[in-house]
């Protein structure tokens, strides 16, 4: 019959919003999701979202009981209720409000979060259901009036026994549906549809349906009462320790009996447990306390405990098989309360009781690990089991922890604190003239009403009345535990104002619990008056007089606060933190120490914000709703990841550590976003409700992927697989950024390198140090580097234009880095050629000291220092190429000789280590490398000494020089390198124009002589692989070789170079290039040749002393260097 | 809440507000429990938060009603703790004597204590548990002698000598030495104790030596430290008293009284 729509139907479920977006997640509490807000009013899981809603009327049949039970006035009042309100569907699930709450992507926040009905509150409020799509049986669609839309369902309500009553009455009950036809139709379907889907359900509904004392209640005892003994009389389900134990309270006084007629009353006229429909007699009769056998059941379906059990019924008993046998700290913790919770009641001095105690906090502590075990817990479980069953209990405890009462029992306890901070507000509010006599007596009232909260009154008062608390609380939500609260200091306002302290404070309010059974108005003349308790008037005041405070108070004050308690908590976490941080922490002053700290939860947090997002993204895009696979645990739009809000992750990955890193470090901050980033960053822009969060992503320098941050994430971790704690940070910072020590920073970098921990570094490392130190410097010292003053003054009696700029000469200081640890390396294995190779290098060495002093012709691999033309193209093809060396016009021969000294340094049959103490004499031997260990290596690291935001300013970031870029923005870099260029001001040149371009490329034939050699490396490794005997092979011929794989270079070492990201773009140099350079050459004579003999003549100096060091470097101890230095800066 | 039996005289009489910290199971409450009711066994009231009791403390020139908060001691409820120790003017930073943890968490405890809390605060560091270690049976004749009749001075100094003879204890449960303890409360500036809640040893000498310790100036007020210093601020409520207490240099001047609680 709804055919004729159909189409129209589903063209429109295109276009709804509802059927295609998720209900927006946001990452913030703050903002709670219409969903969130959905399932808290109707207590749903949180797999549950809003699908469906549309105005309509509820009409309830005239009871079919009500016939034998006389009283015509009730008969009047209950015949054929109606009920007007609004009807939700979600998954599983159809909910009807009398409230006006709605839920619709396109409803206003305030038509969600305003309740005004009789609760005030979420939770099951007003008249109305919450049945699962599993519990009906049958919907029918009533032909009326040509306009209403009527749908007649049929529920399972009492029909799921094996046996049915032959007098059985169906529950059926009638809705009208509002709204346009469309709107009647599209509700119909996805009712249908939900209506398929939870069919397979009906299984489950039987097993939990069974636990429920009500079904006994109807039919058990009915049949007991007929047949006196049938197969249907079956033992009652587990109501708790209290069949065993007896419930807590006199059962005459509290009227047990008559309230359980009336409650199997209720239930007869109005469905039961999961198909219980709420009239304004379930409300009464809850106020006036529950009976005790059905205790259990009822706060199940109030507090919604019931529907997640009905998920998964299974869940309690499976999670205790699967731990069975194994430990935690939570179990440790749990043993030891065990035989304090509620020690007072019989049962809990049994083994029994005891039992399920464990098991359930024990079950609990496995489902969710976060929370795991907290005191407080165990006196609410404690209470609950003497109602509830086991599995009863464990998931009314889920649905305490997630919901209820949120973070009062997580490892911050912040939703304890929380709602102490609101309690008082509450306090000041609504009595200031107590509140300003607590102040003003210094008394403070969390220490008096934290364990209320906590413990849910069941500590502070006598058990009866802590349960009659319960009730309400399980219905009504979270806001009656303040209004109780309020209540009993309004109560007993006019002694507390005689309070000097928090002793008389405790006292006072301890003998008002304690007479809580007695006449509230002892001496009153009627007699009325008199028989209403101390308790009654207690929950009088807190309901009527405090029936403004509801869940919308609750929630606005919880966010006004909340920041200030998380930061405090914070901050206590904080310095806890840092103060356990150890003894090697005490070398980083608190303040870096507190930066440290606040950049590594940053980055966490901030990794978690985005995988959450990501996340949302992904299910997003697959544009399904994905029922969550755990039924229960946190609800899934908390908030997470502030260390104030419980158990955050503790360790970083690699990627995380990047990030660190590129915040602590300049250099770690990458070239240019990388593809794969860039993309991520692209979508998350597309995000609804990113807002903040992207903006701060954004404003993130990005950060780099080098070998050498790899090893330094290797280093300081303990365990590189599970991550890097807070305190291995510190622990490697502190060894970089404690006292200076040149010494050990020098040290710390080998060992970086020092794969095996032997103490020595192969030639690849080698290569690799040389390379880092390249990555390191890739962005200027920022004056932490300055060339001596001896060398500017020389510098300064030449052509101003020529100065190079720090890093110029730092590229130099590199270059002659690897060409000494070739020189002075050890080889790996002595009695082989090697050795004698080494030697010759060694007299090559030695020769060319006393050759070359006073003369200009020190070859470096990277020729930067060297004052002639030549060297910028002979940068590369120095060692290797011999012809084009031999092109050279300056010492031919002075350059073959190192090119022969050089080569058997390289060759890989020869393998060759270099050790610490060469390592150190090696970089001392170099003012710049000195400099660079000195200050630089460690001062890159950037604490509380250093604005670090300037980093994150984009100005800066397009001053960054690159290697991609390198040509364009070269005077840049000079000028952030802090050193003086004097000629650089002349702006940009092109690379190949004068002398900028020379420069240039010099920089990228830097990193081409690290790929070149690497490439080398990498070509005789596979010609000794080729052919291990020829090892006679002469040099010529390698050297050949060498130039003819070279003619590839380009390509060939863009390969090799898979040593890091920064240099792919440039190992492409092209031919042109090369040949730019050539003019250069021609362009550069001259002066320039000139001005660079001075500094030429230094580093020859600085290599006789090396040389003599190098001769002794095993008695020498290498602090001597440093006069070295100044002695050559004195000569020169 | 129990009272001294102490005969009322009308000395002056200021309360003191006073925190117990420490590692859960150290014996926080077997303590508190050993000062105000002189007995030990189980305690059947679970601590919530903290517990709160109060025990007079008749000095020879005044009386002193200690308020003592008896603080949870699972690690999650460490954030709580600024609340409780908030105005107090003296705490009990607990240990266990066989468990080397525990000192250095007693440790944080007291550096967090003495960076947030009142200013002037009496420390005193507590090693509990003595009963399961060497000396502890030792000492443990000797101590209801000293508890009776002898001056605090006196038990301190005894105290002290004692320390120099337990240093090396061997083959029983003491795993934190006393030396190692007593050298770094001396560091801080704290008083130094050994106690056992189980066999009573030095747990009311632990607070007569701190109500000597107490400052008269912070007694003069009744509850001197921050007394109106309003919002309850987490963590953050430093009060304004600026009565500053070096208690490396007054704290064995002042133990000369006597204790008759």
């Amino acid at each position: 019959m709804m055919q004729w729509t159909s189409f129209v139907q589903k063209a429109q479920s295109l276009i709804d919003p509802a059927n295609f977006t998720l209900p927006t997640l946001t990452s913030s509490d703050r903002n709670p999701s219409k969903a969130s807000l959905f399932r808290q009013q109707f207590r749903l899981p949180d797999s549950q979202n809003p699908l469906q809603e549309i105005t309509a009327e509820l009409i309830l049949p005239i009871p079919h009981t009500s016939t034998s039970h006389g009283d015509a006035t009730r008969n009047l009042d209950r015949a054929g209720n109606r009920y007007a309100g609004r009807l939700h569907l979600s998954e599983r699930f159809i909910c009807f409000s009398t409230q006006p709450t709605s839920f619709a992507p396109s409803a206003s926040l305030g038509a969600s979060t305003h309740w005004a009905g009789q609760t005030n509150g979420t939770g099951p409020s007003g008249n109305g259901f919450t049945i699962p799509l599993c519990c009906i049986r049958r919907v029918e669609r009533l032909n009326s009036l040509g306009h209403v839309f009527s749908l007649a369902l049929t529920t399972w309500n009492g029909a799921l026994g094996k046996q049915q009553n032959p007098d059985f009455v169906p529950q059926r009950f009638t809705i009208q549906l509002a709204g346009s036809r469309q709107a009647c139709e599209r509700f119909c379907d996805g009712l249908k549809k939900g209506l398929r889907e939870c069919m397979k359900e009906i299984e489950n509904l039987r097993v939990v349906v069974n636990d429920c004392y009500s079904e006994y209640l109807l039919s058990g005892a009915k049949a007991k009462a007929q047949n006196g003994e049938t197969p249907e009389a079956r033992q009652p389900p587990d109501a708790g320790l209290g069949m065993m134990f007896r419930y807590p309270g006199d059962a005459r006084k509290l009227r047990d009996r008559s309230k359980m007629r009336l409650w199997g009353e209720y239930f007869r006229e109005n469905g039961r447990n999961a198909t219980l429909i709420r009239q304004p007699t379930f409300h009464k009769l809850i106020r006036v306390g529950l009976p005790n056998r059905l205790r259990g059941e009822v706060w199940e379906i109030t507090s919604g405990s019931f529907y997640l059990r009905l998920r998964s019924p299974k869940l309690y008993t499976d999670t205790l098989s699967k731990f069975s046998g194994q430990e935690s700290l939570a179990i440790d913790e749990i043993e030891k309360d065990l035989n304090r919770s509620l020690p007072e009641y019989p049962g809990f001095q049994s083994e029994e009781g005891i039992g399920r105690l464990r098991r359930v906090l024990t079950a609990y502590s496995w489902i969710n690990a976060e929370i795991g075990y907290c005191q407080a817990m165990n006196i609410v479980v404690a209470a609950l089991l003497i109602y509830m069953s086991e599995a009863q209990a464990f998931f009314l405890l889920s649905v305490l922890c997630d919901r209820l009462l949120p973070g009062y029992y997580s490892t911050t306890m912040y939703g304890t604190l929380l709602d102490q901070k609101v309690f008082e507000s509450l306090v000041e509010k609504t009595m200031p003239v107590l509140w300003e006599h607590l102040t003003k007596s210094d008394v403070q009232l969390s220490v008096v009403s934290l364990p209320w909260f906590l413990s849910l009154y069941i500590n502070s008062m006598p058990l009866v009345f802590a349960f009659r608390v319960l009730d309400v609380f399980f219905l009504e939500g979270p806001k009656v535990l303040f209004q109780v609260g309020l209540a009993i200091l309004r109560i007993n306002g006019e002694e507390l104002l005689d309070i000097q302290d928090d002793g008389s404070f405790i006292s006072v309010l301890k003998s008002y619990f304690s007479r809580l059974d007695e006449s509230a108005h002892p001496r009153s003349e009627n007699p009325k008056l008199r028989a209403i308790t101390r308790f009654q008037e207690l929950m009088v005041v807190a309901f009527k007089e405090f029936s403004q405070i509801t869940h919308q108070t609750i929630t606005e004050q919880r966010d006004k606060h909340k920041d200030a308690v998380l930061e405090s908590i914070e901050s206590f976490a904080k310095r806890t933190s840092i103060r356990n941080l150890g003894p090697d922490s005490k070398k980083l002053s608190m303040d870096d120490l507190g930066v440290i700290y606040d950049r590594y939860y940053e980055v966490l947090y901030d990794r978690q914000q985005r995988d959450k997002l990501l996340e949302e993204e992904r299910r997003r895009q697959q544009k399904k709703r994905v029922e969550r696979t755990s039924i229960l645990g946190p609800p899934v739009d908390r908030e997470i990841g502030r260390v104030g809000l419980g158990p955050s992750p503790t360790h970083m990955d690699y990627d995380a550590f990047r990030d660190f890193l590129a915040a602590t470090a300049k250099w770690a901050v990458a070239d240019s976003p990388s593809p794969s980033r860039k993309d991520s960053t692209a979508e998350q822009g597309s995000f609804r409700g990113w807002g903040k969060t992207s903006s701060l992503l954004n404003s993130k320098p990005e950060p780099a992927d080098h070998e050498f941050m790899q090893r330094l994430f290797r280093k300081w971790a303990t365990d590189p697989d599970e991550g890097i704690s807070l305190q291995n940070v510190v622990n490697g910072l502190a060894r970089l950024r404690g006292p200076r020590d040149i010494m050990n920073n020098i040290q710390y970098f080998f060992d970086l390198y020092d794969d095996n921990g032997v103490g020595m570094v192969d030639r690849e490392g080698i290569l690799r140090m040389s390379e880092a130190l390249l990555f390191l410097s890739r962005r200027g010292f920022d004056g932490t580097i300055t060339p001596t003053q001896s060398v500017e003054d020389i510098r300064a009696n030449e052509n101003e234009q020529d100065k190079l700029s720090t890093y110029e000469r730092f590229l130099g200081s590199v270059s002659s880095f690897i060409r000494r640890c070739f020189e002075y390396a050890d080889p790996s294995h002595p009695e082989s050629r090697a050795a004698e190779g080494q030697k010759e290098t060694d007299d090559a060495a030695d020769k060319l000291g006393s050759f070359s002093i006073g003369d200009d012709d020190e070859e470096d691999l990277i020729d930067v220092d060297d004052g002639d033309t030549k060297s910028t193209s002979s940068a590369v093809t120095e060692k290797p190429a011999k012809p084009e060396s031999e092109n050279k016009p300056n010492n031919p021969q002075h350059n073959r000789a190192l090119s022969q000294a050089a080569n058997p340094a390289l060759d890989p049959n020869n393998p060759l280590h270099i050790t610490l103490p060469t390592f150190r004499m090696v970089i001392l031997a170099d003012e710049l490398l000195e400099q660079f260990f000195d200050s630089f290596f460690p001062q890159s690291f950037r604490l509380s000494d250093h604005g670090l935001h300037v980093l994150a300013s984009s100005s800066l970031s397009s001053n960054l020089t690159t290697f991609s870029n390198i040509g364009a923005a070269k005077p840049q870099l000079s000028a952030v390198s802090g050193a003086s260029v004097a000629g650089a001001s002349g702006g940009i040149v092109p690379p190949g124009k004068g002398l900028r371009g020379v420069l240039d490329n010099i920089v990228s034939d830097g990193i081409r002589m690290a790929a070149e050699v690497k490439k080398r490396m990498d070509e005789a490794q596979r010609e000794l692989e080729r052919s291990a005997l020829s090892r006679a092979d002469d040099e010529e011929e390698e050297d050949d070789d060498e130039y003819d794989t070279r003619s590839g270079a380009a390509t060939a070492s863009a390969m090799a170079g898979g040593i890091s990201s920064w240099g792919a773009g440039v190992y492409g140099a092209d031919p042109e290039r090369r040949s730019v350079r050539d003019t250069d050459r021609d362009l550069l004579e001259g002066a320039e040749v000139v001005s660079m003999r001075g500094k030429d003549d230094a580093s020859l100096l600085l290599d006789d002393d090396d040389n003599g060091h190098k001769d002794a470097h095993n008695s020498n101890p290498p602090h001597d260097d440093p006069h070295v230095i100044s002695k050559v800066e004195f000569e020169s | 809440m129990s009272e001294s039996t102490s005969t009322n005289t009308p000395k002056p009489s200021s309360s003191v507000k006073l925190v117990l910290l420490g590692e859960a199971a150290v014996g926080k409450s077997s303590l508190v429990l050993r000062f105000v009711n002189n007995d030990f066994q189980e305690n059947k009231e679970p601590t919530i938060g903290a517990a709160f009791l109060t025990q007079k403390c008749s000095l020879p020139t005044r009386t002193i009603k200690f308020e003592i908060w008896d603080t949870a001691g699972q690690e999650r409820f460490a954030s709580l703790a600024p609340m409780y120790y908030r105005n107090a003017q003296a705490a009990l930073v607990v240990y266990d004597v066989t468990k080397p943890s525990s000192l250095t968490k007693a440790k944080h405890w007291v550096a967090e204590l003495q960076r947030q809390a009142s200013p002037g605060i009496v420390i005193a560091l507590v090693g509990n548990k003595l009963d399961l270690t060497n000396d502890g049976i030792d000492t443990a004749g000797e101590a209801p002698a000293e508890a009776d009749g002898e001056s605090a001075a006196d038990g301190e100094e005894a105290a002290g000598e004692n320390q120099e003879e337990q240093d090396v204890a061997s083959g029983d449960a003491r795993k934190v030495p006393t030396r190692e303890a007593s050298s770094y409360a001396e560091e801080e500036g704290l008083l130094f104790f050994e106690t056992s809640a189980k066999t009573g040893v030095n747990v009311v000498d632990v607070f007569t030596a701190i109500a000597n310790a107490i400052p008269e100036s912070s007694l003069k007020s009744g509850r001197g430290a921050g007394a109106g210093t309003g919002q309850t601020s987490l963590g953050s409520g430093r009060p304004a008293d600026d009565s500053r207490v070096n208690l490396g240099e007054r704290g064995p001047a002042t133990a000369k009284e006597g204790c008759a609680c």
